[in-house]
């Protein structure tokens, strides 16, 4: 199914269409929440909501101002940055580092669904020191690049920078795994 | 302008991940659309973004899935509701019998007004118990309240009659017979006003066949003045009226008394000093 097909059916609010950006988008989706949020319960109670809350209000998503899955991907991302800031996790006091991802995603493979946690960790392993603390905070913990900023004192266009490598170099690996 | 060092700058990083702010991402917006090499680098890691969340996100749960679509289901179902076409037969009813909706309201108000009913039956039968229950109460208590004023009164006036009138004191003592070694009891008595009381200070219990009986003992012999309660101890009780007598004796006697005294089963005696 195209894109601008897949937008139309949503609009239309037809359930098989909806189905089918399920299948292909939740697995993806529900990556950016549950390396956020560490709770797998409370990250499905997110992803739950934000699905819901991407199908009602499909309106509202341009295709002028980006793809369809960066616009889903940042409301998931938000939302679980929400959650994440909201009393209910910070309680709990745990620090989503990569490590902690990874692991979670080998006690998970085998069991419901088969992950490639040995690749995930190849590709975490590419990245140099600084790197690796920038996709930490900015991917894993939920920071903004400007709380980066503040909170460890690099500048703005260091912290963009540094984004910009990372990904390039999880980019360059992506197609090797 | 440089196209490489804007790219290199890693705004296009930040517009993905949703941290621009609506001008910069105008911005971003528009120098995609002006230049392709901007597009295909977004393009190209939004790709690269997908890819990377693909890799390392296993699936929610199941039910994660049947939860959104329960709560979808309004959604889908909105279209599907707005074609039927029994509306305008239903309209018809409505008009046919508009009996109807009165009825409903009315058997709703009866249903209501039951319920309410049976709830004050229930609370005000409960209430008429609790009611009823704190009257027995206080009959009860009026009663020993009046007890305790007739004893009081009786007293009050012995007492008054010990203070004012001229009593002697009697004593008896069980010391010379065999009945009963430690018997003690008081006669006090007025020979003016021929008033009799005694008070028991030791008299051992008897059993129910059997009572104490007071003897005046004068010179016409012995008269039965009344029975003792051994167990009313240290208290006065009135006996019969007496205007002659030498001594006071007490006797065990058949219940209720005997017309003259069983000299056997004398307990104590006392003369008038």
């Amino acid at each position: 199914m195209e894109e601008e097909q897949l937008i139309a059916g949503l609009r239309a609010k037809d359930r098989k269409t909806t189905e089918y950006l399920y299948e292909k988008y939740s697995r993806a989706l529900f990556a950016v929440i549950s390396r956020i949020v560490h709770d797998s319960d409370i990250a499905e109670e997110v992803f739950h909501d934000s699905f819901v809350k991407i199908i009602k209000k499909i309106d509202r998503y341009e295709e002028s101002k980006g793809r369809l899955y960066t616009w889903m991907a940042n409301i998931c991302r938000n939302s679980a940055i929400d959650k994440l800031r909201s009393k209910e996790i910070s309680q709990s006091g745990k620090t989503n580092t990569i490590d902690d991802f990874v692991y979670g995603l080998e006690s998970k493979s085998g069991t419901v669904e088969q992950t490639d946690a040995i690749g995930v960790r190849e590709l975490m392993d590419q990245l140099n020191e600084d790197q690796r603390f920038i996709i930490e905070y900015i991917y894993f913990k939920g920071y903004t690049h400007s709380e980066v900023s503040e909170e460890f004192e690099i500048p703005l266009g260091t912290v963009k920078s540094r984004v910009r490598a990372s990904l390039q170099v999880l980019k360059k690996n992506l197609d090797r795994i | 302008m440089d196209i490489q060092s804007y790219i290199a700058s890693g705004k296009l990083e930040l517009f993905l991940l949703g941290e621009l702010n609506e001008r910069e991402r105008e911005e971003v917006l528009a120098l995609s659309k002006q230049y392709p090499e901007i597009q295909q680098e977004l393009n190209e890691l939004e790709e690269a973004m997908f890819a990377l969340d693909e890799l390392t996100g296993t699936k929610p749960s199941p039910k994660v899935k049947d939860k959104i679509f329960a709560s979808l289901e309004s959604e889908f179902k909105k279209e599907e509701t707005v074609k039927p076409t029994a509306a305008p037969i239903e309209a018809k009813v409505v008009k046919l019998s508009p009996w109807k909706p009165f009825a409903v309201a009315a058997s709703l108000v009866a249903i209501i007004a039951s319920a309410v009913a049976v709830f004050y039956a229930n609370k005000f039968y409960e209430r008429d118990q609790q009611f009823t229950a704190l009257m027995q109460e206080q009959s009860v208590m009026a009663d020993n309240l009046n007890q305790v004023k007739l004893d009081y009164e009786q007293k009050d006036t012995q007492l008054e009659k010990i203070i004012a009138g001229a009593f002697k004191r009697v004593e008896m003592k069980g010391e010379g017979f065999d009945m009963q070694k430690d018997a003690k009891v008081d006669v006090f008595w007025d020979q003016n006003a021929q008033e009799v009381f005694v008070a028991v200070n030791n008299l051992n219990s008897l059993s129910e066949e059997y009572d104490y009986q007071l003897w005046a003992i004068g010179d016409d012999g012995p008269i039965g003045i009344g029975l003792v309660n051994a167990g009313e101890k240290l208290t006065l009780q009135q006996m019969e009226a007496v205007a002659q007598a030498g001594a006071f004796a007490i006797t065990i006697e058949p219940k209720g008394g005997s017309e003259s005294p069983t000299l056997e089963k004398l307990v104590v005696l006392g003369e008038v000093a």
